[in-house]
């Protein structure tokens, strides 16, 4: 079964996510994070554990403690640690070209996306 | 031996000579000397000197030696009667563009039967007959000097020239005002002067160091200079220094420069204090903007997905679930706006009303409106208040400051401490410092240090946190020219300083 890290602050963008994720009919492992450094710390524990890393990590920008940005830093220098391949996307409702521009400056991200997350999408990515 | 006719030949040739009153006799008396003459040859022509042929068997016309400056030189012999040759004159032009038909002045030259010698005799104007021309020369010269000088100690620019070895050759009074000092400093360097000045040896070596910068690379520089005037002003100049050379390359002088830029000085200094003022500006209005864009579009993409699954979903139980999801997005919403409209009108509103304001009066109720938050936690608010404590500021800005900072307090206590918060206010001439200690959470600065004050950053994991408090206090702050600063221990807790500009007259 394909794992999904979300991380995110908003509950109710994450109530509605797992929904979309659940109308694909595709079975997934979803852990939910509130912010960066509660996902890193996971991160951290399981980076050589390829069975409990995720596939796929769908991350806000916006959180409070750390947020995407500072999570996207520490996560670059973490992961030569981390011994699995991981699909990251910026999920963010901010629809500012300076902050997609930003998400170029580090390789680890996969796709910038905007908020709302489509089925669609999650089955092409997942897929 | 007859000189008689030598004389009379050349007594006819040099009386239509045109010549300085430098003209001069050059020692020697005899015809065997060298005569250099200082001469105008405007009326000696090639034709002249043939009708002189007894004389003059030949003239060499030719360039003269550049270091006598000369446009030609004549050298013909001189001969006795029975054509021995006896000497040679040389007829030098050194200066024909000063002479006028005014100062015409004639030459003779004597020649002396007994003795064998030929003396050069100046005569100022054999026609006219006196030493009018040579004052006039004179005057003429003086004139002209007073007439350049005038123009460089009026220039108003400091000027000094120097010779190649850094000493004084002149200076305007732009440079040094006092007469005394203008005249004591020619001839003399840098460093003689701050002796006699008594000033700081320091300006003398980093002048020889310009100096001998332009003296080495052969290039002008430029540079700015700030020194502080008598009333301790600062005052700044833009100098240049640049080498001058004589013909033969070897340097001549050194010229010096400056003009005062004070004022220039100044609008720069204006010019970059308003574009970092913008510049601040413009990054608050994109922070501004991404915050929006961000805070006000998450709870519209939540709204629609809601909508979408309530319109696509057929289960009441379910519909009901969603619909029960929406009030709070809209809350958020609301919030959100309310917050951002309010933290655009401080800083729309810079008419804002102030009033004298007592601190203490503003504490106090705050502390009323929070207390069942206090009462819930268990906390205890210390008030240190100095003096009468009254401010001068926008009532409502004042509220929202102090509400801002003692409810922070309470809302990010350490889990299981009691919330202990000390306000404290110091009074100090045209302004005061208010502080708001407690023993919370407190804040990693390490980390955060840079976004602290910056709209939409959260530090703790706290429901109701969405980072506009300390943004909008400190824009209330700012907007009344104060400042707000923080120090922090993680676990031990914060102290928040804020300092108003106060410009009560009741202040104590």
């Amino acid at each position: 079964m394909k794992s999904i890290f979300l991380i995110d602050d908003d509950p109710i963008f994450v109530f509605l996510t797992r929904k979309v994720i659940d109308s694909t009919n595709c079975k997934f492992e979803i852990n939910e994070f509130m912010d960066g450094e509660l996902a890193l710390n996971r991160l951290q524990d399981i980076c050589e554990d390829p069975t409990q890393l995720p596939d796929v990590i769908f991350l806000d920008l916006s959180m409070p403690v750390m947020d995407g940005w500072e999570f996207l830093k520490e996560y670059e220098s973490l992961k030569p640690k981390i011994k699995k391949e991981i699909a990251l996307f910026i999920v963010s409702s901010s629809i500012s070209p300076q902050e997609v521009e930003r998400s170029k400056n580090y390789s680890s991200v996969t796709d910038f996306l905007i908020k709302p997350l489509e089925k669609d999408k999650i089955v092409e990515i997942m897929s | 031996m007859q000189l008689a006719p030598i004389e009379e030949k050349a007594d006819l040739m040099i009386r239509s000579v045109w010549t300085s009153s430098g003209g001069r006799q050059i020692p020697g008396n005899d015809f065997n000397s060298l005569l250099l003459l200082a001469c105008h040859t405007a009326d000696i022509t090639a034709a002249f000197l043939t009708t002189a042929g007894a004389i003059v068997s030949s003239a060499i016309w030719g360039q003269a030696p550049a270091e006598n400056q000369c446009l030609f030189s004549l050298v013909f012999p001189l001969r006795t009667s029975e054509g021995l040759l006896r000497g040679q004159l040389i007829i030098v032009d050194i200066t024909p563009k000063l002479l006028t038909d005014q100062q015409k002045i004639s030459l003779r030259l004597i020649a002396d039967s007994l003795t064998q010698t030929i003396v050069l005799k100046t005569r100022l104007d054999r026609y006219k007959g006196d030493d009018s021309d040579r004052k006039s020369v004179t005057e003429e010269l003086d004139r002209q000097k007073a007439f350049y000088e005038n123009i460089l100690n009026k220039l108003p620019t400091d000027i000094a020239v120097f010779d190649a070895d850094h000493r004084y050759l002149f200076v305007n009074p732009g440079a040094i005002s006092k007469e005394e000092y203008r005249k004591f400093i020619i001839g003399k360097d840098d460093y003689e002067y701050a002796v006699y000045r008594n000033r700081d040896i320091a300006v003398a070596h980093s002048r020889r160091a310009k100096f001998l910068e332009v003296k080495q690379s052969g290039k002008e520089i430029r540079w700015e200079d700030t020194l502080k005037d008598p009333q301790g002003n600062n005052i700044t100049h833009l100098r240049r220094l640049f080498p001058v050379y004589d013909e033969n390359g070897e340097l001549n002088l050194v010229i010096g420069f400056g003009i005062d830029i004070t004022e220039r000085k100044i609008m720069e200094e204006k010019q970059t204090a308003l574009v970092q003022q913008l510049s601040s500006r413009n990054s608050q209005l994109i922070d501004f903007c991404s915050i929006v864009s961000h805070n006000l579009r998450a709870p519209l993409v939540n709204m629609s997905m809601l909508v979408n699954f309530i319109s696509e979903n057929t289960d009441p139980v379910e519909q009901r679930l969603l619909i029960s999801k929406l009030r709070p997005v809209i809350d958020n919403l609301h919030d959100t706006f309310n917050e951002l409209v309010e933290s655009i009108q401080i800083r729309q509103d810079l008419e804002i009303k102030s009033e004298d304001v007592c601190l203490s009066d503003c504490i106090r109720r705050t502390m009323e409106g929070l207390q069942p938050e206090i009462s819930r936690l268990n906390a205890r608010i210390e008030t240190e208040l100095q003096g009468s404590g009254i401010i001068h500021y926008p009532p409502q800005y004042l509220n929202s400051i102090i509400h801002n900072l003692i409810s922070n307090s309470l809302k990010y206590h350490f889990p299981g401490r009691s919330p202990l918060i000390v306000v404290k206010t110091e009074c100090l001439a045209e302004k005061i410092i208010l502080s708001v200690r407690d023993n919370g959470l407190g804040i990693d600065l390490v980390k955060h240090r840079d976004n602290f004050f910056k709209i939409g950053k959260v530090f703790h994991r706290h429901p109701n946190a969405k980072g506009f408090g300390l943004y909008m206090t400190k824009t209330q702050v700012e907007a009344m020219g104060g400042r707000i600063w923080v120090e922090s221990v993680p676990n031990e807790g914060s102290i928040f300083f804020i300092e108003f500009v106060n410009r009560s007259k009741q202040a104590s």
